[in-house]
């Protein structure tokens, strides 16, 4: 067998073995892909619906933020949730916060690459009044990004966090992902949290025990069964995981950058999506 | 290797089997893996789900390699193997990801990983590429049991010292010794369990070597 003859057969199998590798996949991505983003969908559901305690009768609006650099534009969709494709209502805003354009739904879609995604936000609302938010946000953790979802209640007190993504070390940054370090934020108001700090002192037992119970017992009836409690912590800072300082700082910084966020984007967007949205 | 292929025909189902899981134990004995076994042990929950993973994609492997070996060409069979390997890898990642969710949240990253397990490339080389569907079907059901039982032992180890649970069921009140839980406390489970291993594969030599000098040296 000529040397130009094996290079021929050697590109033919791997070219074969690769189309083939490619069907099977395509095959898989197309069985499973509806059924993923199905689970992706249910499992910030729950989240919304246990962060701020809704119920059946709620809605649940999803808006998407993205930036244009190119026309210096902010551009929001709001849509229902879980209603992927579905026409979205659209808020343009120029970089100073002055509204440029506002389409209904059917508006033409944005085109692809046109916009970077900013991030998300979901506002549940009954007959029109906001009832609370759940804002998506992520900070820099020991060895890579956190991704958290925090509840805000209509005083823009927190209602709650759940860190849904991270990679701290288990036993240790893990413990962020807690409801017990968790905890420590709900019920502390926008400026509360803005000046926030993280302590390496000790977390009192009564305190920890309290904040043990939110894993059996809803965020909203544990409020009011340890008002006393949390009012006295709320004017102490937040008490660090032992051995994971950087990863309580971390997920508390971003949490106040993302509630500072949150607060200024909906200065903007109040006026259009606050009421009968 | 030579010896191999001599060989007039594959070994049998059953040695096949426990030569996986005892014998020639990926983790314990091959040593082969011994990062993504560290990584994922720090719960049984974890250790099960990447052993099960594991095992589909040896399983997938093998037989594809064993159905497809005449067709290979010799000179880009490695390649080849990584392609396989990466196709039913990616397949098995997204059918986690999609029909468990909550348990792909937690073991999703390291399953991408098993691409690069040597313990599969090594089974596909010597085993699956050299023998029939049938054989190379046990061979890799053997390993893949082989690997998953010892992602279990570790992770029920390393989950009942660092976190005094199991399966997630608190044991023992607080975290009696955290260093088994992370990273280098993997490394000595692992060194702990491959020592008893030892220790019982010398004992069980020497109770049958005293049973063989008992029986009067008959074979001797």
């Amino acid at each position: 067998m000529s040397a130009r003859e094996e290079t021929l057969r050697i590109t033919a199998s791997m070219t074969v073995v690769c189309a083939l590798g490619a069907a099977v996949l395509g095959g898989v991505y197309v069985g499973t892909e509806r059924y993923a983003r199905a689970a992706q969908s249910r499992g910030e559901r729950n989240a919304i619906v246990e962060l701020l305690g809704l119920d059946s009768t709620a809605r649940v609006t999803e808006v998407r933020q993205f930036l244009a650099e190119d026309r210096g534009e902010v551009v929001y969709e709001a849509r229902p949730f879980g209603a992927e494709g579905a026409p979205a209502r659209r808020l343009v805003f120029a970089l100073d916060g002055r509204l440029v354009a506002q389409e209904g739904a059917g508006g033409a879609v944005l085109p692809a690459g046109a916009a970077r995604p900013l991030g998300r936000l979901f506002l549940a609302s009954r007959d029109g009044l906001p009832l609370g938010f759940v804002v998506e946000g992520t900070a820099r953790g020991y060895k890579n990004r956190i991704r958290f979802l925090v509840g805000i209640g209509r005083d823009f007190s927190i209602a709650g966090v759940r860190v849904v993504e991270h990679e701290e070390d288990p036993g240790l940054g893990a413990e962020v992902a807690t409801r017990v370090f968790g905890g420590q934020f709900i019920g502390r108001d926008a400026a509360n949290i803005a000046a926030l700090a993280v302590t390496r002192d000790p977390m009192p037992e009564d305190w920890r025990s309290a904040l043990a119970q939110l894993t059996r017992v809803p965020a909203e009836s544990w409020r009011a069964r340890q008002a006393g409690l949390i009012a006295r912590e709320r004017a102490r800072p937040i008490y660090a995981v032992t051995g994971a300082t950087i990863s309580s700082r971390a997920l508390t910084e971003g949490l106040k950058s993302t509630v500072d966020h949150f607060r200024r984007r909906w200065a903007l967007l109040e006026p259009w999506l606050g009421a009968g949205s | 290797m030579s010896a191999a292929l001599q060989d007039p025909g594959p070994p049998p189902a059953r040695q096949l089997i426990l030569n996986g899981i005892f014998t020639e134990n990926p983790v314990f004995r091959l040593a082969l893996s011994l990062c993504p076994a560290v990584a994922v042990t720090t719960t049984v929950m974890n250790g099960i789900i990447l052993g099960v993973a594991v095992l589909l994609v040896q399983v997938l492997s093998s037989a594809t390699v064993a159905i497809a070996r005449s067709f290979i060409h010799p000179r880009v069979r490695i390649p080849v193997y990584t392609i396989i390997i990466a196709v039913w890898v990616s397949a098995i990642d997204m059918s986690l990801a999609a029909f468990v969710p909550t348990l792909y949240a937690q073991v999703g990253l390291y399953v991408k990983l098993i691409v690069a397990f040597a313990i599969i490339i090594s089974r596909l080389e010597v085993f699956a590429s050299r023998y029939p569907l049938v054989p190379s079907l046990w061979d890799a059901l053997g390993m893949g049991l082989g690997f998953l039982f010892a992602l279990v032992v570790i992770g029920a180890m390393r989950e009942l010292l660092g976190n005094g649970s199991l399966f997630g069921v608190a044991l023992a009140p607080g975290k009696p010794l955290l260093f088994f839980a992370l990273p280098a406390g993997g490394f000595f489970s692992i060194a702990l369990l491959m020592a008893l291993f030892n220790w019982m594969e010398r004992r069980a030599a020497e109770a049958a070597g005293a049973r063989a000098r008992a029986a009067g040296g008959s074979h001797a």
